[in-house]
Parts: C-alpha cells; sequence; structure tokens
C-alpha cells in the first residue's frame, strides 16, 4: 500500500503559528509532546479524537485545515488539569482556546455555542429559561438580580458584545 | 468579612434557585451579609466570549466584577464555571498592564470603573477560610454523624491553582470539602474517581453519550467502593449532571442505583433546620427521604 505523504513547508508551519499567536496559543512552540496533558485530560479519556497534545501536534507540523471542522476542541471542559500539570509551562488550555478562536472565525461553531451566544446577547444569561415560577416557589423574587431585573445593564453588556469583533460574525 | 458580594451566574439562579435560597439563608446565619450583584450578566460562560474573543471575554468578566468593586465587596460563586471565568480573567488582567488598561477604557465608556480591589472567590472559600468549619459545627441543628456522603468537588475550584486565592495542598487530592461535610458530623471517604470531571459544561453540549460515560464512571466508583448516603457538591453545574444524568442512566438501565444529590449549602442550611421547601426542593432524584432523616426528632441537638 502506498502511503500518501504531506509535505509540509516551513510557509505552512509559520502560518498555523501566527494564527495560534494572534488568538493566545503562542505557547504551542513549547510542547515537547510528553503527552503529561492527555493523561489527564477528560475529553482524552472519553476517546475524542483531537484532544490536547495531539491537537497541539496537528498545529505544529501546519495541518489546520485537516482539522478544522473537528468538533473535539469544543468538548474542552476548561478544566485546566493540563496546565497545572504540563512540565513546559504550555497552559494547553489556553492552546485549546487559542484553536477554537481560529474555528469560531471560520464558522466551524457547534449548533449549541450558537443558541448559548444568541441567550447571552439577547437576555444576558448564556443559559437562559424562565425561572420565574421555580424561584417564587421556593420564597425568591421571581426575577433574579441580573440583567434580566435590570434593562439599562443589558444595554451596557449589548454595547461591550456590539463593539467586539465578535459582532462581525452575524451570529447575535 | 462581614459581607460578601453573590455572583449567581446563570445556573443558580434559573435552573436551581432553591441553592440560591440556601445560601441566601446560610451566610447571614453565619454572619456574613450578602451584598446582590445588580445588573450582573453571564461571566461570560466557556462557549461564549472566551471561545471567540480574549479581550471581550476580559471586558465582560471585567463589568462583573466591577459590579462588586463598586459595591466595595469582594465577590464569591457556586458556580465552578464561573469561578473558573472570573479567576482567569482577573488573572490575565492582573498580569498584563496592557489589558487592564483596555478593561478600564472599555468599561468606562458604560460608566463602570475597574481597579482590580474585588478578589474573586468560590463560596466553599468563605466557608472554609472565613466562617471556619468551628462557627459551621456551633450553627448545626441537626447533625449527620452515621452518614456517609460521596463530595465532588468538581474542576474549576481545583485548577489551574495560580490563578486563584484559595488553593488546595494538592488539588489532585482535594480535602477541603471533605472536611467541610465532616464538620457536619458524616464521613466523607475517598474514591478513586473523586476528582474525575462529572463531563458537564462543553462535553455534555458537544457529545452527550461521551459525557454520559464520565459521569457512569464516576457513579459507579462512588456506589461500588463507598456505597454513599448522598453526593454532595460545591459546583451546580456538578449538581445538575450528577443528578439529572443518573436519572437517565437508570431509566436506560445503565445503573441499577440511586444516590440523592444536594449542593453543599442546601445540606448546611438542612442541618441549620432551614425549611427544605425553600432550600432543597428541585431535582430529578428524589430526596424528601434523606431530607427526613436529616432533619430528624433523633438527631435534633
Ligand atoms: S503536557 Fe505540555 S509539553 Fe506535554 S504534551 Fe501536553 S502541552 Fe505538550
Ligand atoms: S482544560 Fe481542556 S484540554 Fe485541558 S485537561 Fe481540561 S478538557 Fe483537557
Amino acid at each position: 500500500m502506498q502511503v500518501e505523504t504531506v509535505n509540509l513547508t516551513q510557509k505552512d508551519r509559520k502560518a498555523v503559528l501566527a494564527q495560534m499567536i494572534e488568538k493566545g496559543g503562542g505557547n504551542l512552540t513549547k510542547c515537547i509532546q510528553c503527552g503529561a496533558c492527555a493523561s489527564v485530560c477528560p475529553v482524552a479519556i472519553t476517546g475524542l479524537p483531537l484532544y490536547c497534545k495531539r491537537l497541539f501536534r496537528f498545529l505544529q507540523t501546519g495541518h489546520l485545515e485537516e482539522i478544522l471542522d473537528d468538533a473535539s476542541s469544543w468538548a474542552c471542559v476548561a478544566c485546566n488539569r493540563c496546565t497545572e500539570i504540563c512540565p513546559r509551562g504550555v497552559d494547553p488550555f489556553h492552546v485549546v482556546f487559542a484553536f477554537r478562536r481560529i474555528q469560531a472565525q471560520e464558522l466551524a461553531i457547534p449548533a449549541s455555542a450558537t443558541t448559548s451566544l444568541m441567550n447571552f446577547y439577547t437576555t444576558g444569561h448564556a443559559v437562559y429559561g424562565d425561572a420565574s415560577e421555580l424561584r417564587q416557589k421556593v420564597g425568591l423574587d421571581p426575577v433574579p438580580p441580573s440583567t434580566l431585573k435590570y434593562p439599562e445593564a443589558l444595554k451596557e453588556l449589548q454595547t461591550l458584545l456590539d463593539e467586539s469583533p465578535m459582532a462581525e460574525l452575524g451570529l447575535f | 468579612m462581614e459581607r460578601c458580594g453573590l455572583y449567581l451566574g446563570c445556573n443558580i439562579p434559573l435552573k436551581a434557585p432553591d441553592i440560591e435560597q440556601s445560601m441566601r439563608k446560610v451566610f447571614p446565619a453565619l454572619g456574613i451579609e450578602i451584598v446582590d450583584l445588580d445588573g450582573f450578566s453571564c461571566c461570560p460562560a466557556w462557549g461564549t466570549a472566551p471561545s471567540f474573543d480574549i479581550d471581550t471575554w476580559l471586558v465582560v468578566a471585567g463589568r462583573n466584577i466591577a459590579i462588586a468593586e463598586m459595591k466595595g465587596v469582594d465577590l464569591m460563586t457556586g458556580c465552578n464555571s464561573c469561578f473558573g471565568v472570573l479567576s482567569e480573567a482577573k488573572h490575565m488582567i492582573e498580569e498584563h498592564p496592557e489589558k487592564k488598561a483596555m478593561v478600564q477604557e472599555k468599561l468606562a465608556k458604560i460608566n463602570k470603573t475597574y481597579e482590580g480591589k474585588t478578589k474573586v472567590y468560590h463560596i466553599a472559600h468563605i466557608l472554609y477560610k472565613e466562617i471556619g468549619l468551628e462557627k459551621i459545627r456551633k450553627s448545626m441543628k441537626y447533625k449527620l454523624d452515621g452518614f456517609k456522603i460521596a463530595i465532588q468537588p468538581g474542576c474549576h475550584i481545583l485548577w489551574p491553582t495560580k490563578v486563584m486565592e484559595v488553593t488546595e495542598k494538592n488539588p489532585f487530592y482535594p480535602t477541603m470539602l471533605k472536611e467541610l461535610c465532616e464538620a457536619l458530623g458524616a464521613e466523607a471517604p475517598y474514591y478513586s474517581r473523586l476528582e474525575y470531571c462529572c463531563g458537564m459544561g462543553a462535553l455534555r453540549s458537544t457529545d452527550q453519550e461521551k459525557s454520559f460515560l464520565l459521569v457512569k464512571e464516576k457513579l459507579l466508583s462512588m456506589k461500588e467502593e463507598i456505597d454513599p448516603d448522598m453526593i454532595v457538591t460545591t459546583c451546580s453545574s456538578c449538581y445538575l449532571q450528577l443528578d439529572g444524568a443518573q436519572k437517565i442512566l437508570k431509566e436506560r438501565g445503565e445503573i441499577d442505583f440511586t444516590i440523592p444529590v444536594l449542593y453543599y449549602t442546601q445540606l448546611l442550611a438542612l442541618c441549620m433546620g432551614f425549611d427544605a421547601k425553600e432550600v432543597a426542593s428541585i431535582s430529578e432524584i428524589p430526596r424528601e427521604e434523606i431530607i427526613e432523616k436529616i432533619q430528624s426528632e433523633e438527631r435534633a441537638q
């Protein structure tokens, strides 16, 4: 069987690294693929394909398009076990999230994320549902003292979001 | 500390308001006045701004912290995700002067000031460090002698230690919640999946079946190794997962037992004698039986 080889140029690697640096994942270069992060990562334990260490190797070698649509990074629970344990100070969590931000820019986003983003913009709560009955049942005000209660506070949040680069994606 | 800002987040006020009510009962009873952070928003949750743009993450988190700061209080939250998002953001803002300047400038436009004086705590930290085990012991009406608890501290209260005000000696073998439960008279033995992730959050929304793998493994480890009377957590996401997913696993026949789940301040409120209808009345796995046992005549002090 013939094995297909992919020829990666220095240019590919540099282009990917530049994007990763811009999105907050510049420590990618420090990773020596020791696997310590993967030994404690919930994403790796569940068997999803592109857990931290493996994702980093793809990125280090300049593969980006090949993995852009993979959803593993969106399963990262941001637990930071990896950050605690990494012997090279990579802050793997930040590298995973930097990759997510590249995916987001290309709109490779799971539906659940777009829903919570819309909730976040329109109500101020990413997790939203009418809880007034439940709240009254336990003796609380029907509305919590958040953006839900103070329309001017919601306006403040929306102003911040309207002025952010996130607004350009057209998701809210 | 006499007053503290209570940062509620989303899940507690909108999905489990009995947890919110339990906090509003126990903290004043233990001498800490709760200050509401009027106009707060979502922290911003990991799947929102942090997944798109770092600066937006820092500004939205900075706004929530600024609300506490402008009221002259520190902030505590009972949601591990909120705690992680806010602690990480505060750490980045304080470590990078250019980020701090950016946050201050953007917040000034909406008439908010941020200096960085307010500290971000988890409610477990306030209970453990500020109030202390002795005061908790003395506040109890019902003691938990003879009960066995499986504890679930959750992820973001443990890692990364470098962004937190209060840390465990070894976050891979946490003891704070264990001691908080033991202070109530219960036993809280070790089980091998104690510090494992419950599978909630991003994992649950991205791949539900993978998420269930983790919570099932955790539940089996609890049941087989220590056979607890209840599960007690200080994370609202873990609470929702251990309670909600447990019911689904039971209905599917993947587990043949159920274990009631309580958030720590709910358990504490029950021990202090508060009304279960207010502090512990919303759950998938029934809790009536365990609550009746906790608030029973023979346990009354
Ligand atoms: S622990 Fe650090 S150095 Fe090792 S594989 Fe993970 S990111 Fe790379
Ligand atoms: S933060 Fe993400 S990558 Fe790191 S251990 Fe947790 S789930 Fe894995």
